[in-house]
C-alpha cells in the first residue's frame, strides 16, 4: 500500500490506456510519455502495461506500509527518500515506513513512479488508466489527494534483485533538447492555404499554460484557411468541417493549433491538419508550458520507422535490465 | 412534399489520409449527406466483421471514418488497399443493417436549459429571443410550436458518437429540403446542463455531462446517455447507450412526465423503450416519411 | 543585520498576485510575512499552485508582474529576512 501525503497538482494512475471504445467517445487515456512509463515498469520487473503514477510538474509525497521496489523515470523531479536524494531511471529499494518525496520538475513535465507489482487499482473497461472528465479508472477516477491509499499488486519473482539497476545513459532522454516533434501533414490539411501549411512546419510554437492531458494548445502565428462556400452541415466558420473523428496526436486548428493528447476529445467540427507521430507524442508531453516546439514534416514511412525503432529500443532495454 | 424521395448523392473519390503512423482517416465527402454517412457506417461495419488484424479502433463519423491501427501489425497502405476494395464492392442499395429504434422523451423549453441560455445571451446571434425562437425564425417557421413539430416530426439517426463519451450526433431522417439548419453560438458557452438537447449545423445532440457547449439549446431529457457506474439496467454491457447507426425518436413530454421518468432513472429502475429494427437505406430513400412511420410504429 | 532571500516559482505557468482580479494582492512590498504565507499563485493546466514565503521577513521587490508568464525556477520576489 502506498499512502499519499501530498498529491501534487495533477498526479494520476495510468497504464497504457483503454482501447476499443473510441467510437463511443472514450479516449484511450494512459501514460502521456509511454517510453518513460514503460522503462519505469521494466526497472521494477513489471510488464510495460502495469499501472504507474504519472506526476505533472509537481511530484507526490507518499509513505509505504511495506517493503517495496520502485523506479522513477521521466521528468527530473529530484526525488528523495527519507530526505536523501535517490536516483532516477534506477531501481530503488524502499523499506516499510519510508517517506518518498518527489519535488518539482526541472527538465521535462511528467515523471512516472513504478512499483514492483504495479499500482493495483481496479480495471475499468480493460484499463487502470484515470480519465478524469467522466471520473473513471485510477483511484476513484480522479487525481491523487492526501489520504488516498493505492494498493500494490504482487511483484514478479526476482524484482528485489533488480535493486541498484541503472538505465544506461544512452537510453535516458534529454528533455531539455527535444524541441522538434515530427508530424505527418494530412487529414483535412487541404483546408489550409499553402502558406499556412508552410507556416505550420516553420513557425516556433509556444506551449500554453492550459496544455494538459486533453490537448496541447500552442501559441504562434494565425493559420489561414482556404476560402470556400461552407458545405452542408459543416458550420459557418472557415475552420469548421463536418464533424469527424480526431486521431490521437492530431493537430486541430480552431485558430491556433491544439495537439490532442491521451484524454482527447474524440471528434468534432474543427479542421485537423496533421498528426504528431506516435514515437514523438511522449516528447511533446514532456515540453513544459512556455517552452517552444517546432513541427518537422515527415512521411508515413519515417513515422513507422521511428515507432519500430522505439519498440526495438524498449526491447533492448528490457534485455539489458533483465541481464 | 410528403412523398418526396431522397436522392442518393454522388460522392467524390474518398480521401485516404494518414493520421501519422497509427491512424487512417477517410473523408467520404466534405458535405453531410445520408449517402456519405451510410457509406461510413457500412464500411466500418464490414471492417468490424472482417476482424482485420492490427485494427484497434473503428470509428464511423458523420461523413468520414477513422481507424486506429498498430502499424507494426498492419501497414497503413495495406489497410488502405483493403478499404478501397471494400469501397468498390459496396452497393449501398443492397446494404441493410440491424439497428435500434429508441424512444427519447424530451421536455422542451425546460427551466434548466432556459436559465443557461438566458445567462449566455451575449454569446448568441440574437440576444433578444430564445434559442428556439431564433431557430424557428431562421428556418421559416412562424412559431416555436411549428418548429418543434418539425423537430420531433421525424426520427434522428445517430451518425456519430463522440467528443466526450456518449454524446450522440444525430441527423434528422428527412429529405434535404426539410432539413433544419442553425449556426452554433457565436462564442461557445462555458456551461450546459447535463442531458440538454441541442442543435447545431444540421445535427441534434444530447449532452451527456455538464460542460462547455456551442449548440442551440431546446430542451432536456430525463434519461441518461452515459452511466459511468453502469447501474441502470440498459448499461450492463457499456457505460454508453447510443451507438452509431441507432435511431432516436424524440418525444415531447410535459413536466409531470419528466419528473416521473427522472424519478425512475434516479432509482436505477428506468429502462429504455427501444426495439431492434432492420434498416434499409434503399427503402428509406424511396419514401422517407412512410418508412419512418413504419419504423416508429414499433415503439408506439 | 538583514539578508535577502529570493522566492522562485517551482513550476511554469501564469503568475497571479491576487486570488481574484477584484481582490487586493496577497502581499505588497513592505508587508511582513510569516513562513508559509501565500505570496502568489501559479496557474498551469487550469490548476492553481500557491507560492509561499519560505521564511519570515519583509516583502521586497517583485521580479514579475501580475498575470505574467513565468518559467520554472524564475525569481518571483525578494524577502528581507530579519
Amino acid at each position: 500500500m502506498i499512502e499519499i501525503r501530498e498529491g501534487g497538482i495533477a498526479s494520476t494512475v495510468q497504464d497504457l490506456g483503454r482501447t476499443g471504445h473510441y467510437h463511443i467517445g472514450m479516449p484511450p487515456s494512459g501514460a502521456m510519455d509511454e517510453y518513460a512509463h514503460t522503462v519505469a515498469n521494466y526497472l521494477v520487473g513489471n510488464d510495460g502495461d502495469a499501472a504507474t503514477v504519472e506526476m505533472t510538474y509537481q511530484g507526490i509525497t507518499a509513505t509505504f506500509d511495506d517493503d517495496a521496489v520502485i523506479a522513477i523515470t521521466g521528468a527530473d523531479m529530484s526525488p528523495e527518500l527519507n530526505g536523501d536524494p535517490i536516483g532516477t531511471w534506477e531501481t530503488v529499494a524502499v523499506d516499510a515506513g519510508d517517506e518518498l518525496d518527489v519535488q518539482f520538475a526541472t527538465d521535462g513535465a511528467r515523471a512516472y513512479l513504478a512499483v514492483a507489482g504495479g499500482v493495483d487499482v481496479p480495471e475499468v473497461m480493460g484499463s487502470r488508466s484515470t480519465y478524469t472528465l467522466v471520473g473513471i479508472g485510477g483511484h476513484e477516477g480522479r487525481g491523487l489527494e492526501a489520504g488516498d491509499e493505492l494498493p500494490i499488486g504482487d511483484p514478479a519473482n526476482g524484482s528485489a534483485d533488480l535493486v541498484g539497476t541503472r538505465l544506461p545513459a544512452e537510453y535516458v532522454p534529454d528533455y531539455a533538447d527535444e524541441d522538434t516533434v515530427r508530424i505527418v501533414v494530412g487529414l483535412t490539411s487541404y483546408r489550409l492555404t499553402d502558406e499556412a501549411r508552410e507556416t505550420l512546419c516553420s513557425a516556433e510554437w509556444t506551449v500554453s499554460a492550459e496544455a494538459d492531458r486533453v490537448g496541447y494548445r500552442l501559441e504562434g502565428p494565425d493559420l489561414e484557411f482556404e476560402e470556400r462556400d461552407q458545405p452542408f452541415g459543416a458550420g459557418t466558420d472557415p475552420s469548421n468541417v463536418v464533424d469527424l473523428g480526431y486521431p490521437i496526436g492530431s493537430i486541430q486548428v480552431p485558430q491556433q493549433p491544439i495537439v490532442l493528447m491521451q484524454d482527447a476529445v474524440t471528434g468534432g467540427g474543427y479542421a485537423t491538419v496533421g498528426t504528431v507521430i506516435s514515437a514523438d507524442r511522449g516528447l511533446l508531453a514532456q515540453r513544459q508550458t512556455h517552452k517552444t516546439v517546432s513541427f518537422e514534416s515527415v512521411d508515413v514511412e519515417e513515422a513507422i520507422d521511428a515507432r519500430r525503432r522505439r519498440s526495438e529500443r524498449l526491447a533492448e532495454i528490457r534485455s539489458v535490465i533483465d541481464g | 412534399m410528403a412523398n418526396e424521395r431522397i436522392k442518393p448523392v454522388d460522392l467524390p473519390e474518398p480521401r485516404y489520409e494518414y493520421g501519422a503512423d497509427d491512424h487512417v482517416f477517410v473523408e467520404l465527402a466534405e458535405a453531410m449527406s445520408f449517402t456519405a454517412n451510410f457509406k461510413a457506417m457500412a464500411i466500418t461495419q464490414q471492417v468490424a466483421e472482417r476482424d482485420i488484424e492490427g485494427v484497434v479502433e473503428n470509428c464511423p463519423a458523420n461523413a468520414s471514418y477513422m481507424l486506429r491501427i498498430d502499424p507494426e501489425v498492419i501497414h497503413p497502405d495495406d489497410l488502405i488497399a483493403e478499404l478501397r476494395e471494400l469501397e468498390a464492392e459496396l452497393d449501398l442499395e443492397e446494404y441493410e443493417w440491424e439497428t435500434r429504434l429508441i424512444d427519447v422523451p424530451v421536455l422542451f423549453q425546460d427551466p434548466w436549459t432556459h436559465e443557461t441560455l438566458m445567462e449566455f445571451r451575449d454569446r448568441h446571434q440574437d440576444a433578444d429571443s430564445t434559442d428556439l425562437e431564433y431557430s424557428a425564425r431562421i428556418n421559416g417557421y412562424d412559431s416555436v410550436e411549428a418548429f418543434l413539430d418539425a423537430f420531433v416530426g421525424a426520427p434522428h439517426m445517430v451518425t456519430m458518437v463522440g467528443f466526450v463519451p456518449g454524446l450522440p450526433w444525430c441527423f434528422q431522417m428527412v429529405p434535404r429540403s426539410e432539413q433544419l439548419e442553425v449556426p452554433k453560438y457565436v462564442e461557445p458557452r462555458t456551461d450546459t446542463p447535463s442531458r440538454a438537447v441541442g442543435f447545431g449545423g444540421a445535427f441534434s445532440v444530447i449532452y451527456p455531462v455538464q460542460g462547455a457547449g456551442g449548440y442551440q439549446l431546446y430542451g432536456r431529457t430525463p434519461i441518461e446517455v452515459l452511466d459511468v457506474d453502469q447501474s441502470l439496467p440498459d448499461f450492463g454491457d457499456s457505460m454508453v447507450f447510443p451507438n452509431p447507426g441507432d435511431i432516436l425518436n424524440y418525444r415531447r413530454i410535459d413536466r409531470e412526465t419528466y419528473d416521473e421518468i427522472r424519478e425512475q432513472v434516479e432509482a436505477g429502475t428506468y429502462e429504455y423503450t427501444y426495439e431492434r429494427v432492420r434498416f434499409s437505406p434503399e427503402e428509406f430513400f424511396e419514401s422517407p416519411h412512410e418508412y419512418n412511420e413504419r419504423l416508429t410504429e414499433v415503439i408506439e | 543585520m538583514s539578508q535577502t532571500t529570493t522566492v522562485n516559482s517551482p513550476m511554469p505557468g501564469v503568475f497571479y498576485r491576487r486570488s481574484d482580479p477584484e481582490e487586493a494582492p496577497f502581499v505588497e512590498p513592505g508587508d511582513s510575512v510569516e513562513a508559509g504565507d501565500t505570496i502568489g499563485l501559479v496557474e498551469v493546466m487550469k490548476n492553481f499552485h500557491e507560492i509561499e514565503a519560505d521564511q519570515a521577513g519583509t516583502v521586497g521587490e517583485f521580479h514579475v508582474e501580475d498575470e505574467s508568464e513565468i518559467e520554472a525556477d524564475q525569481a518571483i520576489v525578494e524577502i528581507e529576512v530579519e
